[in-house]
């Protein structure tokens, strides 16, 4: 036999190595850290909202939110206000800009081919 | 039993029970498809969980119009072939680093070893399974699902949301590319 014919027989013996095979087993375990994500996932919210609700992080926000506020009108009100162009509607934009809907990520059962 | 249909009925309506039924069920089918494509048991098993957790979050955008087990492969497959891109993106990223003078470390590619082949075939399928790594993404998605799934064309075709003769083609295209590989790889250690 020829080396050309041993290494297109190895090919073929490489290609068949597969068939048969089984299928690897995930881990044991696989549910209970799934678990254990998820509920972190939640305490990370849990934690961000409970933070976000103390009374004094939500005076503090609101005061800001009415200091900017402030700060806008008495800007807008003063002299020296630049004129602005805004566009009459989002849509008005969108079709200038041919901006399409974006599709969700996640609608795996309507998925296009690029 | 609970069929297939009130299990995800149940998720829907937030059923931890009938959450882990769905992944008792199917994690090894989820972990097998990922496993065949990122090629690296750590990774395949965080990715697994990232599917089961994706489930969960978006069941309700399951309309029921495939089979539920399409779906899992669908996003089972999605994801691995994300993690892959992003993992090259960082390679690149790490590239540009190292010409600039950091992180010069190199990072060579380990010998995988998937755990479903035979003893006598692990060696080939070593060699198999890193020319499988070199193809492209459609054909190695293809390729893995056909070869290490067991699954027909027409349900490899419902997975990636293309026709029947694309995943004809698809995997004609593989087998070009792996014979092209291995030719290389056999040249090279038979002399």
């Amino acid at each position: 036999m020829t080396s050309q014919e041993k290494i297109q027989q190895e090919i073929e013996q490489t290609l068949q190595c597969l068939d048969g095979v089984k299928r690897a087993d995930a881990n044991p375990f696989l549910f209970t850290r799934i678990k254990a994500r998820m509920d972190r996932k939640a305490n990370i919210w849990e934690r961000a909202f409970s933070f976000i609700s103390k009374p004094a992080i939500a005076v503090a926000f609101v005061v800001a939110v009415m200091a900017v506020n402030g700060w806008a009108l008495w800007d807008k009100s003063g002299p020296g206000t630049v004129e602005t162009v805004t566009a009459e509607n989002g849509s008005e934009l969108a079709n200038e800009y041919n901006v399409v809907a974006s599709v969700d990520n996640y609608d795996y059962e309507n998925l296009t081919n690029e | 039993m609970i069929n297939e249909t009130e299990l995800i009925e149940q998720l829907k309506q937030g059923d931890e029970t009938a959450f882990k039924t769905i992944v008792e069920q199917w994690k090894d089918m989820v972990y097998n498809t990922i496993l065949g494509i990122v090629q690296n048991e750590t990774e395949a098993e965080d990715l697994a969980q990232d599917v089961f957790i994706k489930v969960f979050e978006k069941i309700n955008t399951f309309k029921g119009d495939s089979k539920f087990s399409t779906w899992l492969y669908r996003i089972a497959t999605t994801t691995a072939l994300d993690h892959l891109r992003s993992k090259k993106r960082k390679k690149r990223f790490g590239f540009l680093q190292s010409l600039g003078g950091e992180g010069d470390e190199k990072e060579s590619i380990p010998d995988f070893h998937h755990p479903g082949v035979s003893l006598d075939n692990k060696e080939r399928a070593t060699v198999l399974f890193k020319a499988i790594g070199a193809l492209p993404e459609n054909q190695k998605a293809a390729y893995t699902l056909h070869k290490l799934e067991g699954l027909s064309y027409r349900d490899v075709s419902e997975v990636l949301n293309t026709s029947v003769s694309a995943v004809e083609s698809l995997m004609s295209r593989a087998n070009q590319n792996l014979r092209k590989q291995l030719e290389e790889y056999y040249n090279k250690h038979y002399k």
